[in-house]
């Protein structure tokens, strides 16, 4: 159909989008895509970006607007119809069945069969294999996805929509929950994908990345088009006034940590996980008061497995954890949570939320049964409300109102609602997994300022994230994790580079056990 | 869309199911009326039609009758508990359907009380459907303590005890506590102190126990919106991970809501056995459980909506009843109608494509007025 500019992928002319509860997410958006780009679609939380994609893969539909696809005005009334057209997304929260195994949920909805009836597991297995080597992203196919680390999920996740044979790949923050070198392969694979042809919609809340690969990238703000630009010709602070309205810092200022007595003490944990690989081997580590402790490392590294262990998620195989001197092995998240302890999970979705309750109802979950929340045997409505909407507002929760379901939330808001109910927990010990993924750099800037604050107030920080600038910059001192032994620790983590971490995190390097040991303050 | 716009558009919308569901139901009765000319049939039509919608609160005559709409109130007595008691256990994710057999144990443990242990006028009411409670309660630890510690399913172990109950009951009434000089099975009479007075007496039992009901509908919306156990409750039935994570007591709740749901169908079998029966009789499931889990589902696990849910239940029952009787509509059509009426009732997506559009245009009025202002 010549009418259209076939110079495009895709356009989307005049995209207005309303949900069923009022929300006004999208407002006359304009996004043309040329074909065989990176282009990046950028914004804060809440902006509408998910929104706009998930319209372009047929999982919602525009309230008015049109589409165009390769020319071809089309109606994606549901995904099957958007994969059709060549569609393929990754979003910005797993839709994988953690049950199954990796290679069963890459060709889920289109099984090979043996026979024409039985599953051809075999065949399903070669696939992913086939796909895993070409596109050179690594995964094990046999591994039951909820054993996985998120960066292979995000991996299956990727390599799910290229089997479908997509050519227009849309990746709703793809990088959130990767390291440094995990990125950075990845964008070798964009950059592989963009020369055979592929056109790819990236977004991201990093601005270096987008930098380093995007050829152009559309801004919007509070679901309007701010415009678009070609990135080799706008500067940072232009894209962050076209985001925000204004310049955003994100290094945090922070002065010399004064750490007094030790609050978690960790003492030669060991476990051992179902397939007997041994994940975390013999580690001990203190965190004080009043410093916060960094753990950088390569995903599977142990990192996962003992945050699990410190909140009783999984059970260790040996070793000591008390806090304050007191044992918490053993004990239930009740009993953690009274010892002072919270946590900021790694996957949201997961345990951070009920998506089907309100926000107000998520803000209280940890402390239903306060005091200060009941007046005798009935909820104190009114403390209640005064708490969230405070919460809503220090934090800068974007929502209609504190009953609003939190699962309606774009993904960075999600984020602020866990984060705004565990540092409001009066806790003596956080530990924070990945306390910014997903989060916007106004925000994220607000979170870092918001840690430092605590750490600095008298709490003890226990800080697990994939992004080596966030470890190296937010930590008074950093340990590296590998094989899940400590590689090296760091006590003063201001005098660190990229490359030397590199060398203790792929295991090159190691420092003797007297320098390790350095690291419980005995 | 503001709270009233909603409100608004969910009466629309229940009204405009039930006439689309009634143009079905009338199709449907058309097809199988009697008389052969098109004429007969449209008129027998219009005539059972007429018995459903209207007739269940007319009396003989055709002019409107308290004691027909006390009759229907007075059977929802007893689907309300359950009802109540399928919103506390489904809202925490638990597919309990043990309201039957607990409503029948629930009965009969009260009625025992009521024959056998002799007490004061009032206090022994109360102590007898407190005795009904809390057997169910106890009944109820059985799937609530599988499901929390070995993860046996709450919905097969509690179907599976409805019957156990059953029997066990008509076993215990043929060997024991029979009235021998009667000729079908049936206990001993109450004692007058145990019955649960009538609320109007024109015959159609509807005693204090509608009272009560409508009192244990705050009370369980109140346990359930404005109380930590409430909340916990409904906070597992939406993520139970999360729950573990912010430290709620998850196993102990997953009992508690049984055992709460007992302690509510226990309550209506009590308080049905003693206000409409002068001695027990059951000699099988009486099917109240089954439309307290139809109710909980209408009300969408809603406390508060339990009541009108009943209600339409309760005379949409009568009136298919009515048609059944007087007009010769067969009793499997009489079941499809019904289904139809649930059906649209229950469906979500229904008038969705209207809804959205009455939501967008006030969005898009509310981004104006903004516009405005600045
Ligand atoms: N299913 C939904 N129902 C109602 N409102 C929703 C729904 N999903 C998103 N919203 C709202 O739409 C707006 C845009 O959300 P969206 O998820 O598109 O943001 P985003 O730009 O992807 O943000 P983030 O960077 O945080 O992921 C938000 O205000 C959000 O609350
Ligand atoms: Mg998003």
């Amino acid at each position: 159909m010549a009418e259209y500019n076939s110079e495009y992928a895709v356009e989307m002319r005049h995209i207005s989008k309303v949900y069923p509860n009022g929300v006004a997410a999208n407002q006359d958006v304009d996004l043309c895509v040329r074909k065989g780009e990176i282009h990046a679609l950028m914004g804060e939380n809440g902006a509408g970006k998910s929104t706009l994609m998930k319209m372009l893969f047929g999982l919602e539909q525009p309230t008015s607007g049109e589409i165009i696809v390769n020319g071809e005005k089309v109606n994606l009334t549901s995904p099957t119809v958007a994969i059709a057209h060549g569609i393929g997304m990754v979003h910005q929260h797993f839709m994988l069945v953690p049950s199954l195994t990796v290679a069963e949920n890459m060709v889920l909805g289109m099984v090979p069969k043996k026979n024409g009836v039985l599953i051809d597991y075999a065949k399903a297995v070669e696939i992913t294999k086939e796909y895993s080597e070409k596109f050179n992203l690594e995964v094990d196919p046999d591994a039951k996805v909820m054993d996985i680390p998120v960066g292979m999920k995000q991996k299956v996740e990727i390599l799910k929509a290229l089997v479908r044979g997509a050519k227009i790949l849309i990746l709703d923050e793809p990088t959130a929950v990767l390291t440094t070198q995990e990125t950075s392969e990845l964008f070798k694979e964009l950059v592989n994908l963009k020369k055979q042809g592929y056109t790819i919609i990236f977004i991201s809340h990093k601005l270096n990345e987008i930098m380093q690969i995007t050829d152009r990238l559309s801004v919007l703000r509070g679901g309007k088009f701010m415009g678009v630009r070609e990135t080799k010709d706008v500067t940072p602070q232009e894209i962050s006034r076209l985001m925000v309205g204004r310049d955003v810092v994100l290094t945090v200022e922070k002065d010399q940590a004064k750490p007094t007595d030790t609050v978690l003490s960790v003492r030669d944990l060991e476990y051992v996980n179902e397939y007997g690989k041994t994940m975390v081997n013999k580690l001990s580590f203190d965190v004080r008061k009043g410093e916060i402790l960094g753990i950088a490392g390569v995903e599977g590294n142990g990192q996962k497995e003992l945050v699990d262990i410190l909140f009783q998620f999984a059970t260790a195989g040996g070793g000591s954890v008390t806090v304050n001197g007191e044992n918490i092995l053993g004990l239930n998240q009740a009993q953690i949570r009274e010892k002072g302890v919270a946590l900021i999970p790694e996957d949201r979705m997961l345990y951070g939320i009920a998506g089907d309750a309100s926000i107000e109802e998520n803000l209280i979950s940890d402390r239903c049964g306060k005091k200060e929340l009941n007046s005798g045997l009935m909820f104190n409505m009114k403390k209640i409300h005064q708490m969230s909407k405070q919460l809503i507002e220090d934090y800068i929760i974007l929502c209609k109102s504190a009953e609003q379901k939190v699962g309606m939330l774009s993904g960075g808001n999600i984020q602020k609602v866990v984060v705004a109910r565990e540092f409001s927990s009066n806790p003596q010990l956080i530990i924070a997994d990945q306390p910014t993924r997903g989060i916007d750099v106004g925000a994220t800037e607000f979170i870092r300022k918001k840690l430092v604050e605590l750490s600095r107030s008298g709490i003890a920080v226990l800080l697990i994230s994939a992004d080596l600038n966030e470890v190296m910059e937010l930590s008074d001192s950093l340990i590296v994790m590998h094989g899940g032994r400590i590689a090296g620790y760091f006590e003063d983590a201001s005098k660190l580079d990229d490359e030397m971490m590199g060398e203790y995190m792929l295991g090159l390097k190691r420092q003797s056990e007297e320098e390790i040991r350095r690291v419980c303050h005995e | 869309m503001s709270k009233k716009a909603s409100l608004r558009f969910s009466i629309l919308r229940g009204f405009v199911a039930i006439l689309i569901s009634l143009f079905i139901a009338s199709i449907l009765i058309f097809i199988s009326a009697e008389g052969g000319s098109f004429g007969e049939k449209l008129s027998s039509t219009g005539e059972a039609l007429v018995y459903l919608i209207v007739r269940p609160i007319l009396n003989g005559k055709g002019a409107f009758s308290v004691k027909s709409l006390t009759d229907i109130l007075a059977c929802m007595i007893p689907t309300i508990f359950t009802g109540l008691a399928t919103c506390v256990m489904f809202s925490a994710n638990q597919f309990n359907l043990g309201a039957e057999g607990g409503i029948m144990l629930g009965a009969f443990v009260s009625a025992l009380v009521a024959i056998y242990v002799p007490m004061g006028t009032g206090i022994h009411m109360v102590v007898a459907v407190l005795a009904g409670a809390v057997s169910v309660a106890v009944m109820m630890l059985i799937p609530g303590i599988l499901k929390a510690k070995l993860d046996v399913s709450e919905m097969v172990c509690s179907l599976m005890l409805n019957y156990v109950v059953m029997y066990a009951i008509k076993f215990m009434m043929n060997t024991y506590f029979a009235d021998k000089t009667k000729g079908q099975v049936q206990s001993l009479p109450f004692e007058k102190t145990a019955l649960v007075p009538q609320l109007i007496n024109n015959g159609s039992k509807l005693t204090w126990g509608f009272i009560l009901a409508l009192i244990f509908v705050a009370l369980t919306a109140l346990f359930m919106y404005r109380t930590r156990w409430g909340y916990a409750i409904r906070m597992i039935g939406i993520n139970r991970d999360f729950a573990k994570y912010s430290g709620m007591k998850v196993a102990a709740i997953i009992v508690a809501s049984q055992v709460i749901g007992g302690v509510l169908a226990g309550l209506g079998g009590g308080v049905e056995m003693l206000g409409r029966n002068e001695f027990y009789s059951w000699s099988a499931l009486p099917g109240y459980g089954w439309t307290g889990i139809t109710i909980a589902c209408i009300a969408g696990n809603n406390p508060i909506l339990v009541p009108l849910a009943a209600f339409f239940i309760a005379y949409l029952d009568k009136g298919c009843n009515l048609m059944a009787t007087y007009c010769g509509i067969p009793a499997q059509l009489i079941d499809i109608i019904q289904a139809v009426i649930f059906l649209f009732f229950a469906a979500e997506q229904f008038l969705s494509g209207y809804r959205q559009k009455l939501v967008v245009r006030s969005a898009q009025q509310e981004l104006r007025e903004k516009e405005g202002q600045k």
